[in-house]
């Protein structure tokens, strides 16, 4: 995968045959995971989603009420949020469906809508690490000596899509 | 919060903070000394309330913090605090090791309105924040 910026607004990405095929893939499941009903999910993946606007706790029955309603406000923004995310995948696989040539298959993005593809490909690293109760040292392990093939396959695709989240920021990351 | 075992978070600006506060009062708009319709006389203390109300919507009493995980890349977060709060990349930086190292950090004070559209647009980047009011 390489990634490129076209112009001060724009910038294109280009997968080879198979990326393009793991990116379609993981697009396709995390647009069933945005359609998913927050009822019948998990507590960690329905808390995640749901979000918590904070861990202290109110001085007063008025700050009690504020919080409870921005509590309701985040939930409902972070449902809009699924659905506008949901919009994006349709689009992409579609043009994918639609390209002539797929090797490679690129893509160009607005800023904001690469914005929206890095922070996407780290909601499904989330959300399968939400699944699997992931920890820090699954994190720091090598995944190929994991037994047990699901969360091991969890893992692997975490690493992988954290890579191509790190060839995105490439241009943008400035270590001291 | 991981480092790069391959890899690392988010951004966007806070412009159109204020789209989110159409119900935080404006400088300039003050209140009838009384209601409409009320009897002269009647009123109860209402440039005390007005002032109480600008104070309170203005006040930058609330702390966003975010905490550490153990999935978001370091330098996904420096790119998050970067977009999301205008930090530059030393400030950006030093928030995520304090995030890393000590479980969570403090990344902006602001008005109530304000924290919740911050911490909304952290957590639409994966980030796990919270607001709090600050002592």
């Amino acid at each position: 995968m390489t990634t490129e910026q076209i112009d001060s607004e724009h910038w294109r990405l280009s997968f080879d045959e198979h990326e393009a095929a793991f990116i379609v893939t993981v697009l396709a499941r995390l647009g069933r995971q945005y359609q998913d009903d927050p009822k019948n999910m998990s507590p960690a993946l329905r808390a995640f989603w749901d979000g918590r606007i904070t861990k202290g706790e109110a001085t007063s029955p008025k700050e009690q009420e504020e919080l409870a309603d921005a509590q309701e406000l985040l939930a409902e923004s972070r449902s809009e949020l699924r659905s506008q995310r949901l919009s994006l995948i349709e689009n992409w696989i579609q043009e994918y469906e639609l390209a002539e040539n797929r090797n490679p298959w690129q893509v160009e993005l607005t800023n904001a809508e690469r914005d929206e593809f890095i922070a996407m490909l780290n909601d499904r690293r989330l959300l399968l690490a939400f699944s699997i109760g992931v920890t820090e040292a699954d994190m720091d392990s090598d995944p190929r000596q994991i037994p047990e093939e699901a969360r091991r396959h969890a893992i692997m695709e975490i690493d992988f899509l954290g890579h191509f989240m790190l060839v995105m920021l490439g241009p943008q990351i400035h270590r001291p | 919060m991981r480092g790069a075992r391959i890899l690392t978070p988010i951004r966007r600006d806070i412009e159109g903070a204020n789209d989110c506060c159409t119900d935080a009062p404006s400088h300039g708009v003050r209140r009838l000394p009384y209601e409409l319709g009320a009897k002269p006389g009647t009123e109860t203390s209402p440039d005390i309330d007005v002032e109480e109300k600008l104070k309170e919507a203005f006040a930058r009493g609330w702390s966003v913090i975010v905490w550490n995980d153990p999935v978001n890349l370091m330098d996904y977060v420096v790119y998050v605090f970067k977009t999301v709060l205008k930090m530059n990349e030393a400030e950006a930086s030093r928030h995520m090791w304090e995030v890393h190292q000590l479980g969570k950090s403090s990344v902006a004070r602001e008005t109530r309105e304000k924290s919740e559209m911050i911490v909304h647009r952290l957590r639409g980047f994966g980030l796990n924040a919270t607001m709090e009011q600050s002592p």
